[in-house]
């Protein structure tokens, strides 16, 4: 008998794959009568926090403002978790563009996924919209028509955080990059925008990605005594250096410029690590009325504040759908046509368009430093915004870009 | 560079080195006694930090509570783990262990993910333990040479209950020859249990000791396993002193890679490793492997 | 002892041999033909470590270096010096073999955890040197677009269906050479010297040397499925080098049994579809299912401590061990 149980429970065991294939396959969906929209990110590790669930929910929010149609087509929200890994990622966005039916791709974090994902939208002639991932190589040498990197890139964060500090009086840069390609970017774009601000850069560590202890950097870097430390990685690195720099003590004789952060990375040790600290955000869920009342309304939805780039997700669905309507049409093609050049403001975006050059979004970037743990009245309302500056000044010159679509 | 600026790197290196001395010693324990190659290791160095945080939320537990607490209790999760898991496997393979436990890790790891995100969790220093001391050269942070006092302090009184004491007698004795120890009365099933259960009792500390330094967060575990283990075959695996001074050195040679070549720093010790295991097969202080159980 | 070899028995094997050919030709009308594609390479790649592991006894964990070498020494010929399909495999698989006799040689006498962990040593340090010369390979973005090769000079890979077939036959072809090595008299040794090392060496058989060439034709296949992915997805990264990869593909030769040669497909589509679904399933209406969208580790993770600790010699190889009975 336990012998006939445990041969049932095999074969069961063996049939898991197929079963689980039955009963939750999506069933294909008629191009024509919906419009599918697949958010893809990840929704289990690194990133989790930082986009994630939390941006799926925001996609959903945009669709219900716009109403839930468009065109007559019902508009549908799936969402994918490609775990920051490249050939899932890829494998997913090919299947949803060429049996599901699914129209365009967002959010996108983590380069090496983006990258192979926007390989396949050229391929499959469908939208992917990179919010989350960073890369420039998205709108300079991968650059390709049915991809549009929206929110943020290294050159921009660089341009503002690089130039500000150094024009403030930080003219001695120590940076400590995170030896990849993403690290190796934000260094190149700060490297620029430093020394065109009169400063210089005195030593940069190329650091193993990933790492955790970064004390000999940081032992390295007092010797120097540089005025302002460039953080030139993100994540579980940016937060790690950020604890240690803070045990160090370094923060009372220098300042820090961090290449890119998120809200989320601030609530991994709360605020006053970070107090003091210059970032660049795409926008900022307290930045002005607007964006409160959207963020009262997410918060309704989710029970929290949004990181930058769910707003930027939120966005550029707005802004797809607007476009749809615009083109009266579905076909990615006219769609594209609608969405280079098109002047508009939402709740994310400011004096924002998409530039046809290389389908990069052009608008306000922000500088923010991080409050102190005394002005932080809720979770996530870490920054302050200390200046805006104009898209074409945050953004790549288009003398100076590589793609031409 | 400054000889005195280079002894500083060093100094730095050996503090993170008593840190991996400490991880890897309970590695070491755990295989010497059970051959089991034990991948949840990192899983229980990761439950230590998270307990230490629980300890201050929950029960309002200072650190130096957690630092006593919470290895108890990461030790108690090693126990139920191996009663109820490991044991089963014992008589096999070493591999479905090794295999069991990295499922393990993969649980315990999700389960946690799905209470405290990925982020992050904040754990700050104690406040007795901020500030900087002045070592002539530059100022040193408080709290590092503290973790270095209490690592080394945890890694001698370890080899001291195994080398010196009838508990550790009975270790060893159950290590090199089980039948024969249980024969002799001794319980080694029940010593077999609370072996385990002290080797992630270690992990655990560490836990806790990194806490204030290193992101809280339920992925730090996966991340330093792979050096762990590196640190533990390189020293011998079984072997206590191995373990110890083997970690030691990992620490300043990755202090001296970061100054010299960063790139290559945290690839070093599996160069390291390469070559140490071709020149001394078993590692710098392991014993050739006894015939097989 | 790890599981003996069990279904040498021809008349199975041959059964076996005719069910997993059908599944693959009927594959690709069960699911998304790109991950057909990646079910028959990944099978591919488990079988390689399956003679390894299963047959001969070696546990390595950095087989992840010859597919993920493989695969960039392939995507770089066809991307930057557009070599056509069969130099540019057939160069994957001379670049794994040549890895796997140089580590080989210098590892094959460390025995069980040890050598384990030398072959994990020498992965991290190929991972580390491909990310170094990141000018080259892409590094952490990955080598991208490369692009599909033409097979003999006219026959295009463009079309998903016609690749997949292709990668079939491939890997079936493969298969029946691994059978027969490990069936033919030089299978017969590697058995004993899994058994009973000294016994066998006392015999006079020179174990290292018959292990080293298991090692190699064991990475010889394991690069085979390496340049078929490249050329699959039309990129590679540094995953493919990761010792997280060595790790999967031990969980799926596990999964489906070791020393079976055909658990080890099985268990690759296990994996493989389950994870699939997995990145889905948090659009599932119900609730529960829709965490475990959330927490693939949690699935996968107790999934392998069920096979581990109950169906230990894995899906497949329990089956037949019950059939045998």
């Amino acid at each position: 008998m336990k012998h006939l149980h445990r041969t049932c429970l095999l074969a069961l065991a063996a049939l898991l794959p197929a079963i689980i294939t039955a009963s939750s396959h999506p069933a294909p969906v008629q191009a024509d009568e919906t419009l599918t929209i697949a958010v893809m990110n990840d929704q289990s590790k690194v990133y989790a926090d930082l986009s994630g669930q939390g941006t799926v929910s925001a996609v959903r929010m945009a669709v219900e403002d716009f109403g839930g149609d468009v065109l007559g087509h019902t508009i549908k929200v799936i969402s994918v978790d490609h775990q920051n890994d490249p050939a899932l990622g890829q494998t997913k966005a090919a299947e949803l563009y060429e049996r599901d039916g699914v129209d365009a791709i967002f959010d996108l974090p983590t380069s090496s996924v983006a990258l192979a994902v926007a390989g396949v939208a050229a391929k499959d002639h469908k939208l992917a919209f990179v919010v989350t991932g960073g890369t420039d190589a998205l709108n300079m040498d991968r650059c390709n028509k049915y991809t549009f990197h929206y929110g943020y890139d290294t050159y921009a964060l660089a341009q503002n955080t690089g130039r500000i500090l150094t024009e403030n009086g930080g003219k001695k840069w120590y940076m400590i990059t995170a030896n990849y390609a993403f690290g190796q970017s934000m260094l190149k774009n700060f490297t620029n925008a430093v020394v065109s601000a009169g400063g210089e850069v005195v030593h940069n560590d190329m650091v193993p990605f990933p790492n955790t202890d970064f004390s000999s950097y940081l032992l390295l870097a007092q010797s120097y005594k540089p005025n302002v430390v460039g953080l030139m990685n993100a994540g579980d690195d940016t937060v790690n250096a950020m604890k240690q720099i803070n045990e160090f003590g370094m923060k009372k004789s220098m300042q820090v410029g961090i290449g890119l952060l998120f809200e989320s990375d601030v609530a991994a040790t709360g605020p006053e690590y970070w107090s003091g600290s210059t970032i660049t955000v795409g926008s900022y869920w307290n930045l002005d009325e607007k964006t409160r009342a959207w963020a009262d309304r997410y918060k309704k939805m989710t029970g929290k504040r949004p990181t930058w780039v769910m707003m930027g997700n939120y966005s550029a669905v707005t802004q797809y759908l607007n476009a749809i309507q615009r083109a009266k049409s579905t076909d990615p093609d006219k769609v594209i046509k609608e969405l280079e050049g098109y002047k508009f403001e939402d709740v994310f975006a400011r004096h924002a368009y998409i530039r046809a050059q290389d389908h990069l979004l052009i608008h306000d970037m922000y500088v923010a430093t991080i409050k102190p743990a005394s002005q932080v009245k809720e979770p996530y309302d870490f920054f302050q915004i200390v200046k805006t500056v104009p898209g074409e000044q945050s953004y790549r010159q288009p003398s100076q870009v590589t793609c031409h679509l | 560079m400054t000889p005195s600026y280079l002894a500083l790197q060093i100094f730095n290196g050996l503090v993170s080195g008593a840190f991996y001395a400490l991880l890897s010693l309970g590695l070491s324990i755990i295989f010497g006694m059970m051959r089991i190659v034990n991948f949840a290791h990192g899983a229980f160095y990761m439950l230590g930090a998270f307990g230490a945080y629980l300890a201050a939320q929950w029960l309002g537990l200072s650190f130096w509570w957690a630092l006593l607490l919470v290895p108890l209790a990461v030790g108690l999760l090693g126990i139920i783990a191996e009663r109820t898991l490991i044991r089963r496997l014992m008589p096999l393979d070493p591999l479905y262990n090794l295999l069991l436990t990295f499922g393990i890790a993969l649980v315990i790891e999700d389960f946690m993910k799905i209470f405290f995100g990925t982020q992050g969790t904040p754990y700050a220093i104690p406040a007795g333990l901020m500030g900087a001391v002045n070592l002539g050269i530059t100022a040193y942070p408080l709290y590092r040479l503290v973790l270095v006092a209490i690592a080394t302090l945890a890694c001698i009184a370890v080899w001291f209950a195994i080398e010196k004491t009838p508990l550790g007698a009975k270790i060893r004795a159950a290590t090199e020859n089980p039948t024969l120890t249980q024969a002799f009365g001794i319980d080694v099933s029940t010593l077999t249990t609370l072996t385990y259960g002290f080797g992630v009792a270690l992990a655990g500390l560490a836990g806790v000791l990194a806490a204030p330094t290193t992101n809280v967060t339920p992925v730090m575990g996966s991340d330093i396993i792979i050096t762990t283990f590196a640190v533990v075959v390189i020293g011998g695996m079984g072997s206590i002193k191995g373990s110890i001074i083997t970690g030691f050195l990992v620490g300043v040679i990755a202090a001296l890679g970061a100054v010299i070549y960063p790139p290559i720093a945290n690839t070093l010790i599996f160069l390291l490793m390469a070559i140490v295991l071709l020149i001394r097969p078993t590692g710098l202080f392991g014993q050739p492997e006894a015939t097989a159980r | 002892m790890i599981a003996r070899a069990i279904g040498s028995d021809r008349r199975t094997m041959l059964w076996l041999g005719l069910i997993a050919l059908a599944a693959g030709l009927l594959l690709p009308h069960v699911v998304y033909i790109g991950l057909a594609t990646d079910i028959v390479i990944w099978a591919l790649f488990a079988a390689a470590f399956d003679m390894l592991l299963g047959y001969t006894g070696l546990l390595s964990f950095g087989h992840a270096m010859f597919w993920g070498g493989a695969s960039y020494v392939t995507g770089l010929l066809i991307l930057r010096a557009h070599w056509t399909f069969v130099p540019a495999v057939l160069a994957g698989v001379v670049g794994a073999v040549a890895m796997a006799a140089l580590v080989g040689a210098v590892s094959i006498r460390r025995q069980g955890i040890y050598f384990a962990m030398i072959t994990l040593a020498f992965g991290q340090m190929l991972y580390f040197l491909t990310n170094q010369f990141g000018e080259w390979t892409g590094g952490q973005d990955g080598l991208q677009g490369v692009p599909r090769p033409v097979v003999f000079g006219h026959m295009t890979l463009e079309n998903d269906q016609v690749f997949y077939y292709l990668v079939l036959a491939l890997t079936a072809l493969s298969i029946v050479f691994m059978r027969r090595v490990v069936t033919s008299p030089f299978g017969q040794v590697l058995g004993a010297i899994r058994e009973n090392e000294p016994r066998a060496m006392s015999l006079g058989y020179r174990a290292n040397v018959y292990k080293l060439v298991a090692f190699i034709i064991s990475a010889a296949f394991a690069g085979l499925a390496g340049s078929l992915f490249v050329i699959a997805h039309r990129f590679t990264s540094l995953d493919t080098l990761d010792w997280h990869t060595s790790g999967q593909v031990v969980i799926m030769t596990l999964l489906g049994g070791m020393g079976t040669l055909f658990g080890p497909l099985f268990g690759a589509a296990f994996y493989l579809v389950i994870n699939d679904r997995l990145s889905t399933l948090a659009n599932a209406s119900n609730p529960l299912l829709a965490q475990f969208g959330h927490s693939p580790g949690l699935v996968l993770g107790v999934i392998f401590i069920v096979v581990v600790s109950v169906f230990r010699r894995g899906i497949v190889g329990e089956l037949l061990n019950a059939l045998r009975r």
